[in-house]
């Protein structure tokens, strides 16, 4: 056949143009080429791949028929299975009082904008405190996700916000505001759990976070006033601790000390009286040998000394008339 | 002949699709169909999968089967106690009768302004006609705690010890005791519109208060209120702790005069203790001849005590001076 060109090589693209009348000359082509298009949609149709994180919903006719798990699968063409895929591992995450703006770089932004609608609540005293939570859950059974509920993540936020108020509202905005966190989140989660499963809808909520829990804005500054006055309380406390501190001790000291210098005083005067009362005792004894010549004897020595250590001495005799000289001689001693 | 044949064949193949296109229908998870004969409607299938009517003259209307949610526009409400506060309500609705609800309300559109009509006054209604406690609070909880709080407060105070400064924050503002409740709110309201709204097919399955917040004047108020409240109580904190101070002064004042004074009685008392039995001694000793000793001492004295300085005026018949005079 290719030899008919008299043993030249055959022009290629002739040879691939006369194939192409040829097959199409041919009527039972049309079908074949038909059939396999078909066979290639039917290919294309039949399979689907789930991801790791995802699980894949078929529904047969609209109807739900089963769930499939990450993987390559087959399902019926023609789109008469059709396959929803669902992030199911995924923990989803929605924010009230704050949006996360972007979480990219080494530092999370969130938007700027007011979301004060949303946090700001009242408490069971009916003061307002500023709650910013987050709400984490995972889609559990994701043909309910899909199926038994339209705008699931809306419903979600509506009751995440509801429960949130319902909890707050039966607490004390101080509790709200410092000790009650964990047990805030952990009532909320529960009751937000409930109420979701009371619609079926195949959600789990993973965890409620508090996030920033404030003051309202404008109360804020008091708020503050009542810590500085905690301060100052502690400062003026400390500070009268401190003066007690360093005045007591002190004092105790002293008194010690009083005490120990009059038991000093007490032997002293107990010795010198033992002393003394010996030494009389001594002398007592000897003087009664020869009592009138000792008494003479220590007189006439005692004013010998006396004398002997004065400026001045006058001696008067009563039969002397005339102290008018001594009187005068006192006189200019006292100027 | 051969001609005729030809053309016959597709046709009736085509005109087997186009009935089988018009018969069956596919009702995805999550909806339901009401099947309509000349725009009557003749019956409801709530089941996914394929499913079949007449062709051409029965037509499908599909209507969503799943939970909807409605979401009404926040309210000025006044509570029975006159407090004016926004309500947002959000509520769960389904469709339960779907031939009802199009006869009744044609469509979700139609639906949603009846929804708004009703929950909005059924609402205003259950709200205004009590206080705000009942909306904000669902238990009365709370009164124990303040209860408890207040307990704790005296029991500390009895002791006459230092009251930790948390404890000084009390209870500020309004706590009164609720009789219905957040909860029971809601079932009240979901209660009264449930009865209006299932002749239209409709079933409500929930209505929660999402928001209640203070209308702006009034959360100005409440605000001050707060920002007042938080003043008294830094203002009694401060003066506890003034308070405080000012007992620790005055016992250190009280505890300084006690070491003092006893100290006195002590040095006293031991001062005192040791004079008499050196008084003993000296009266044991000198009792044997009081009059030398007092010639001794006297001696004694003179020569310690007369200064230099001193001028003496002597009589010339003192013993002294006997010698001097009497030459004997």
């Amino acid at each position: 056949m290719s030899f008919q060109n008299g043993g030249g090589r055959p022009d290629p693209a002739a040879e691939i143009q006369k194939k192409i009348e040829e097959f199409f000359s041919d009527s039972q082509m049309w079908w074949k080429l038909l059939a396999l298009i078909v066979v290639l949609v039917a290919g294309y149709t039949s399979f689907y791949t789930i991801q790791p994180d995802e699980e894949g919903v078929v529904l047969r006719f609209g109807e739900y028929h089963t769930t499939t798990e990450p993987g390559l699968h087959l399902k019926l063409p023609f789109g008469i299975d059709q396959t929803i895929k669902v992030k199911t591992k995924l923990i989803l995450q929605e924010e009230f009082g704050f949006r996360t703006d972007s979480v990219s770089g080494k530092r999370t932004s969130y938007n700027q904008g007011s979301y004060d609608d949303e946090s700001l609540m009242l408490t069971g005293d009916l003061n307002v405190a500023d709650v910013e939570w987050i709400t984490q859950f995972q889609i559990a059974e994701p043909q309910k996700f899909l199926f038994n509920i339209r705008d699931p993540i809306q419903n979600i936020r509506d009751i995440s916000e509801a429960i949130m108020r319902r909890v707050v509202g039966d607490r004390l905005v101080n509790d709200v505001l410092t000790v009650g966190r964990t047990e805030i989140a952990a009532e909320a989660k529960a009751l937000t759990q409930e109420i979701l499963d009371n619609y079926d809808m195949g959600v789990k909520v993973v965890s409620i976070k508090l996030q920033d829990v404030n003051p309202p804005e404008p109360v804020k500054p008091s708020f503050n006033k009542v810590n500085e006055a905690k301060q100052e309380q502690e400062q003026a406390i400390n500070q009268a601790e401190k003066y007690y501190n360093k005045i007591i001790p002190e004092a105790r000291g002293r008194a010690e000390q009083k005490i120990a210098e009059a038991e000093g005083f007490a032997a002293a005067i107990l010795n010198r009286s033992k002393g003394d009362a010996e030494r009389f005792r001594a002398m007592l004894t000897e003087y009664r040998k020869a009592p009138q010549v000792t008494k003479d004897r220590l007189y006439i020595e005692t004013i010998e000394k006396v004398l002997d250590r004065l400026n001045s001495i006058t001696v008067v005799d009563p039969e002397v008339k005339g102290l008018l000289p001594v009187f005068g001689e006192v006189k200019s001693a006292k100027q | 002949m051969q001609n005729n044949k030809s053309l016959f064949l597709p046709l009736i193949v085509l005109v087997l699709v186009v009935t089988f296109y018009s018969a069956a229908f596919v009702i995805v998870e999550g909806r339901q169909v009401v099947i309509t004969q000349f725009g009557k409607p003749v019956k409801s299938v709530n089941e996914a999968g394929l499913h079949f009517k007449l062709p051409f003259i029965q037509d499908v209307r599909r209507i969503d089967l799943r939970i909807l949610s409605w979401d009404g526009y926040p309210n000025q409400i006044p509570t029975k106690d006159k407090k004016y506060i926004e309500v947002d309500t959000t509520a769960r609705w389904k469709i339960v009768d779907p031939l009802k609800f199009i006869q009744t309300v044609q469509n979700e559109r139609g639906a949603r302004s009846r929804l708004d009509a009703i929950l909005d006054g059924v609402t205003r209604d259950i709200i205004s006609g009590n206080n705000l406690v009942e909306a904000v609070r669902n238990s009365n909880n709370i009164l124990d705690v303040i209860e408890e709080r207040q307990k704790e407060l005296e029991s500390v105070d009895e002791d006459g010890e230092k009251v930790a400064s948390d404890m000084q924050e009390e209870v500020t503002g309004e706590v009164e005791p609720v009789e219905i409740g957040r909860e029971k709110l809601s079932a009240l309201i979901i209660e009264r519109a449930k009865k209006e709204l299932l002749p239209l097919g409709i079933e409500l399955i929930d209505v929660q208060l999402k928001r209640i917040a203070y209308e702006n004047s009034v959360q100005k108020k409440v605000y001050g209120r707060m920002i007042s409240e938080r003043e008294r109580i830094a203002e009694r904190i401060r003066s506890f702790g003034k308070g405080e101070q000012a007992k620790i002064e005055g016992k250190t004042d009280k505890d300084l005069k006690a070491i003092e004074s006893d100290a006195y009685r002590k040095v006293q008392n031991i001062k005192g203790k040791a004079e008499a039995e050196a008084i003993a001694i000296y009266a044991s000793a000198l009792r044997r001849d009081p009059g030398f000793y007092r010639f001794v001492r006297s001696l004694e004295a003179y020569e310690k005590s007369l200064p230099k300085e001193t001028k003496l005026l002597l009589s010339s018949e003192s013993k002294f001076w006997e010698v001097l005079r009497t030459g004997r």
